[in-house]
Formats: C-alpha cells, structure tokens, sequence
C-alpha cells in the first residue's frame, strides 16, 4: 500500500493543468443567463474590492485635516465622480442580490429534485427560480442606480 | 498551508457577505437625506463626517465593516485567483498575498478610525 506521501506524489504529478483560465471566463459560445450571472458576479465583486481599497484610502484624507478631506471631496463630488458612484450602487446591489441567491443554491434551495435525465437533457437545478433570482438581482441593482441618482444629481 | 477547509472558509465568506450588507445598509442610510434631513453633499461636510467618527458605536460599526468586508472581498479575489491555475506554488502563493493584503488594509483603514475617532 502506497503512503500518504507517495499518493500525494503520484496526484501531483498526474493533475490537469487549467488551462483555459481567463479565456474560459470570457469565452462567450457557452453563455446562458447562468453563466452571465457568474461572469458578472466575479466581474462586479473585483470591481467592488478595487472600488473599497479606494474608499479606505480616500476618507484617510480625514486625518489630514478640513484642507485635505475638501480637496478629495473636490475630486469625488463632481459629475463623473457622482457617475462613477452610481456605477458602485449598481454593481454592489447585483452583487449582494445574487450572493444571496448563490447562497441559496449552495444550501440546496431552489434547485429541484433530480430526476431522470432524459432529452433535451435540461438540467432542473436551471430552473425559473434561478433565472427569476439572476432578474430579480439586475431590476433591483437597476432600481437602486435611479433612487442613488436621484439623491446625487438633486443638489445639482 | 491552510489551516482551515475549504468549506469552513466558504461558510466565513458567505457569513462576512451577508453581515457585511446590513453594516453597508446602516452606513449608507446615515447619509441620505431621508435620515440625515440634509442634503447628501451637506452630510460629507468635514465637521459632519468627523462627529460621525466620534460617534463609538458608529466608529464600531465602520471597524466591522472594514473587518467583514476586507475578509470577503480578498477571499473573493483568492477563490477567483485559484480557479485561473492551479499548483501548490500558485495556491500558497496566492493565499500568502491576499491574507497580507486584507490584513494591511485592515491596519490601514483601522488608523483611520482611531485619529478621526480621537483615540489614536
């Protein structure tokens, strides 16, 4: 019998690279809404995580002074600014609306019973109410980008 | 490397997204208007943005969604780093990174709170 450490040399060595990487992300011939959803979850949580390092680093301004916490509000508070802003709301409502539903998912809500695979080979875990919980998660995000423009366009 | 399964860490990243959205909830709601019963610019103003800051349970909550977030956000980016290779240098390596990282962003954003809070 092998040893634990020779078992594990032997995996090793006979893993399968991922190769695709990237590519498999972006490669748009396999696209359902599904896969949509997943793209635009790990695009929207980078994008957030970018977004947050900025926010810490931008209100540390405050411990500089009223001159410096001024000067980084110059910056923000501009129309481009409040556009990027709007953009945040948008990709961190989606995010946290679809975490949710992938939440669900991997505690085995909402995805079906199995049942025998017979053609077209549709699998029931893709069901309407993942479908439903991927709109659900745009109309919102859709919705929370006008309330968020409402509030910082209304000073203009 | 890990001292924790994979599973445990998936149970912290779901735990930390979901907190994470009711502290985001409360410190987004504390500047609209509604709340304030200022406008939004008015709320951003130095003197205001400060006595939010002086305010314990309010610096509590900004050090717990730094926390939360921080921990969710890196993890994300090391799950999202893992799925493009896969090795044991690659893995260690991206695991040693995003843990620094999360972990200086913490220090960093911490600073913050506790010299705008007076306690720093």
């Amino acid at each position: 019998m092998k040893s634990f450490k020779e078992d594990k040399i032997y995996w090793d060595s006979n893993r399968r690279e991922n190769r695709e990487g990237l590519k498999a992300w972006l490669n748009p011939s396999r696209y359902g809404w599904e896969r949509i959803s997943y793209w635009l979850q790990r695009l929207t949580g980078v994008f957030l995580l970018i977004y947050f390092v900025g926010h810490v680093i931008e209100t540390s301004s405050l411990v500089d002074g009223k001159d410096a916490w001024n000067a980084m509000l110059e910056l923000t508070q501009t129309t481009w600014g409040h556009l990027f802003l709007i953009l945040v709301i948008g990709t961190s409502t989606f995010h946290s609306a679809n975490g949710i539903r992938l939440l669900f998912t991997e505690t085995g809500r909402g995805l079906g019973k199995p049942g025998r695979p017979d053609y077209p080979y549709s699998p029931v875990s893709l069901n309407y109410r993942q479908k439903s919980g991927i709109w659900i998660a745009l109309i919102l995000a859709a919705t929370a980008m006008l309330y968020g423009a409402n509030i910082l366009f209304a000073g203009e | 490397m890990l001292m924790l399964k994979e599973s445990q860490i998936m149970k912290i990243h779901y735990i930390s997204g979901v907190a994470a959205l009711f502290v985001v909830a409360v410190h987004i709601l504390i500047r609209l208007p509604v709340v304030t019963g200022m406008p939004f610019s008015m709320s951003l103003e130095y003197e205001n943005v400060v006595a939010n800051y002086q305010n314990i349970a309010y610096a509590v909550l900004l050090e717990s969604m730094l926390v939360l977030i921080a921990i969710h956000g890196f993890n994300g980016l090391r799950i999202i780093l893992l799925e493009f290779r896969q090795n044991i240098v690659w893995e260690n390596g991206v695991t040693v990174f995003t843990l620094v990282a999360m972990i200086a962003l913490i220090a960093y954003g911490t600073r913050t709170i506790l010299i705008a809070n007076g306690l720093g």
